[in-house]
């Protein structure tokens, strides 16, 4: 990542009669850097993104990419963005091919250089063995890696994916994690929005947490991190537990939350270095018969929960 | 960008086996279909006269021209009428014992027409009457032109030499009024020309398709061609070019059906006729384009007004009878204004017809007002660049 700003939005306010989809938010994003917009669905994510792109109107605020004001006819512009919607964007009447060219296309005259940036495009969401391929002839996973390929196949500077990976396979969805991050390594700057928290924390260098329209925080993984107010959780199965054993466990040092549902009981600390061999001394010291325990460092879903009092999937 | 999008709209287009049937084989199914049903009902109902009644007062005694017209017209074997003439109270009486079609009675010189239904001989009584009727208005207004030539030149005595010309082409020329007889008719000719008209208009289910594929709140596709850095407007004449160009292979397939295959008549003046279909199919186009932008539903949702807009001109240009066309002509003509079925069928209805081109020039005019006044009410939501909301 450089700190050569690629994307600035300052104030944006998108409002549909009584209601404020996009309330204020600013934020930058800088060149080569995989930026996450997180949020649960309904906050705001896509029409930030929209308005953005110049497809929608919104009521005020500034936005402005590769340091020049975003309207919907800077072609200049938009030459050197790609674009990956929610919702997959092909034509059925297209081989997986010529899709994929006639999208190119738009953007490149050439067709000796549009036929290696298709070939690229290809290999890079692995979808070599389809190219005579009809879209209804695809997966779900096919599908969205072909509505992938069609977004970045002119090679743009700047790529805005828009929950790309929603009711993909796991293996789908690894294969596109791991081609947006060749991407960034390649010199792209990424916008990723999505739902699922687990993605942000895999591939983004920088979050922001959108929720009703608000940006409620934004840093590093590691930074939005801090502001849970845990900072580890020991998971134990344990087949019984009375409310007086429970209450025990409150007594360990640093212990922040307690909670034992379906033989599973949970303990989250706010800091310490020794909570897991503190936890084992107790669970044999009160003879505790026990079978897994794990710890896990806490997640952006327990940031935002901490946030917002709601899971990031409510 | 033209050239891309052109060459990528073919393939979208002829790919698309929807699109394919409503424009293309629909109308050639409906050829076959028409010429299996009808042929036989017209040269059956061809044959006899049709049996009329004429109130005989000073009206029609004092109108030269149609009493010389219907003279002409109920002499012979192959004669149109039958005509009985007698009084306003008779006639009514006769039409009411169903011993007559119509009958017709004159007031300030033009002639009404009353018939108790509609159907093939009321069709045939109803078009003769008004072929006299337009036959007659062309030698007045002939012989008016020739009358103010030879005044404005100062030749005052030829008046009554240039009268007695004209009336004697009305009635004997190749285009007179002794040629308006069933042989001369062809009622089946109208389901055709309606046939075209509608076809023409299906290509606007091409353009409705293309048009939906470049907007932004309408597609998703539309979406990624919106942010694209390619201009808008190379890609709207790429889609109108690709479909124009596949609207015309799809009309040029349904003249050689109807002119080799079932052997239609389309009149000799061929040039008219290619005129009168380019015009046909841009109108169609265009309104394709507009129902595309205008109509804020679902693509299907689209497709059936769309469809449902041209199957209801049609009908009322006549495609599912004559009829029809009399009926809108004699109640409700704005109608045949506003619709291009209408305008296209009447434009080749003239070239077969019709020596003069007046008739032609008008419905070929009333198809570019129309096609412009689409395009105009287009041109707004496809210019649009930022939406409401998607």
């Amino acid at each position: 990542m450089s700190d050569k700003k690629v994307i600035e939005v300052k104030n944006l306010v998108k409002e549909y009669k009584e209601l404020r989809a996009v309330d204020d938010i600013s934020f930058d994003v800088y060149e080569k850097e995989i930026f996450g917009l997180l949020g649960p669905n309904g906050s705001g994510k896509s029409t930030t993104i929209n308005s953005i792109l110049s497809l929608l109107k919104y009521s005020s605020g500034n936005i402005s990419i590769f340091g020049k004001e975003m309207t919907p006819d800077a072609y200049d512009i938009k030459r050197d963005i790609g674009v990956i919607f929610q919702d997959v964007a092909v034509f059925q009447e297209l081989t997986v091919y010529e899709n994929i060219d006639y999208f190119c296309g738009l953007y490149i005259r050439d067709k000796k250089q549009r036929k290696q940036c298709i070939e690229d495009a290809i290999e890079l969401v692995s979808i070599g063995d389809y190219k005579k391929f009809y879209p209804k002839q695809l997966s779900g996973g096919l599908l969205r890696r072909l509505n992938i390929a069609c977004g970045i196949a002119h090679k743009p500077k700047l790529i805005f994916l828009d929950e790309p990976t929603v009711a993909v396979d796991p293996q789908s969805r690894n294969s596109i994690l791991e081609g947006i991050k060749k991407l960034r390594d390649d010199g792209a700057t990424i916008v990723y929005t999505t739902h699922y928290m687990e993605e942000v924390e895999q591939i983004c260098d920088r979050i922001i947490i959108i929720d009703k329209g608000k940006i409620i925080a934004s840093g590093t993984r590691e930074n939005l991190k801090k502001l849970a107010k845990i900072e580890e959780r020991i998971t134990v199965e344990i087949k019984k537990m009375d409310k007086e054993k429970l209450e025990g466990f409150k007594k360990l040092e640093k212990v922040t939350d307690v909670s034992y549902e379906g033989h599973t009981l949970v303990v989250s600390f706010s800091g310490g270095k020794n909570n897991i061999a503190n936890m084992i001394d107790h669970l044999r010291n009160n003879n505790f018969s026990y079978r897994r325990v794990y710890s896990e460092r806490p997640t952006l879903n327990d940031v935002f929960l901490e946030l917002t009092g709601k899971e990031l999937r409510d | 960008m033209f050239k891309h999008n052109y060459i990528y709209s073919l393939r979208l287009m002829l790919r698309n086996k929807q699109l394919v049937f409503w424009t293309m084989a629909f109308p050639l199914i409906m050829a076959m279909l028409f010429n299996m049903a009808l042929s036989n009902v017209e040269s059956s109902e061809k044959t006899e006269p049709v049996r009329i009644a004429v109130v005989n007062d000073d009206n029609f005694k004092n109108n030269q021209i149609y009493k010389e017209a219907f003279n002409e017209l109920s002499k012979g074997d192959d004669r149109v009428f039958d005509i009985k003439y007698t009084d306003a109270d008779n006639a009514k009486k006769l039409l009411s014992d169903e011993e007559i079609t119509g009958y017709i009675a004159f007031k300030n010189f033009k002639p009404e027409i009353t018939i108790n239904r509609n159907g093939i001989k009321e069709t045939i009584m109803t078009y003769v009457v008004n072929e006299i009727t337009c036959q007659s208005n062309v030698m007045i207004k002939l012989a008016f032109n020739k009358l103010s030539d030879e005044i404005s030149n100062g030749n005052y005595n030829n008046i009554q030499k240039i009268f007695e010309e004209q009336s004697q082409k009305a009635f004997n020329g190749e285009d007179g009024i002794k040629t308006v007889t069933p042989k001369n008719m062809s009622f089946v000719m109208i389901e055709y020309y309606s046939l075209i008209a509608m076809s023409c208009m299906y290509s606007g289910l091409f353009t409705l398709t293309l048009m939906n594929y470049l907007m932004a709140n309408i597609s998703a596709v539309g979406k990624r061609s919106t942010v694209s850095s390619a201009r808008k407007s190379g890609m709207i004449f790429g889609s109108f070019g690709a479909a124009f160009t596949i609207q015309l292979f799809g009309l040029l397939l349904l003249y050689l059906l109807l002119i080799f295959g079932i052997r239609a008549d389309f009149g000799s003046n061929v040039p008219y006729v290619i005129l009168i279909s380019l015009l046909g199919s841009a109108a169609g186009l265009s309104l394709g384009t507009a129902i595309a932008v205008l109509v804020k539903k679902s693509e299907n949702a689209k497709f059936t007004v769309l469809i449902a807009v041209v199957m209801a001109g049609c009908f009322l240009s006549g495609m599912m009878g004559i009829t029809m066309k009399n009926v809108i002509d004699k109640n409700a003509p704005v109608l045949n204004k506003i619709n291009p079925e209408a305008m296209i069928t009447d434009g080749l209805y003239s070239i077969y017809y019709y020596n003069s081109n007046e008739r032609f020039i008008v419905d070929a005019v009333s198809l570019v007002i129309f096609s412009a006044v689409m395009l105009l009410i287009s041109l707004r939501g496809l210019r649009r660049q930022r939406y409401d909301s998607i």
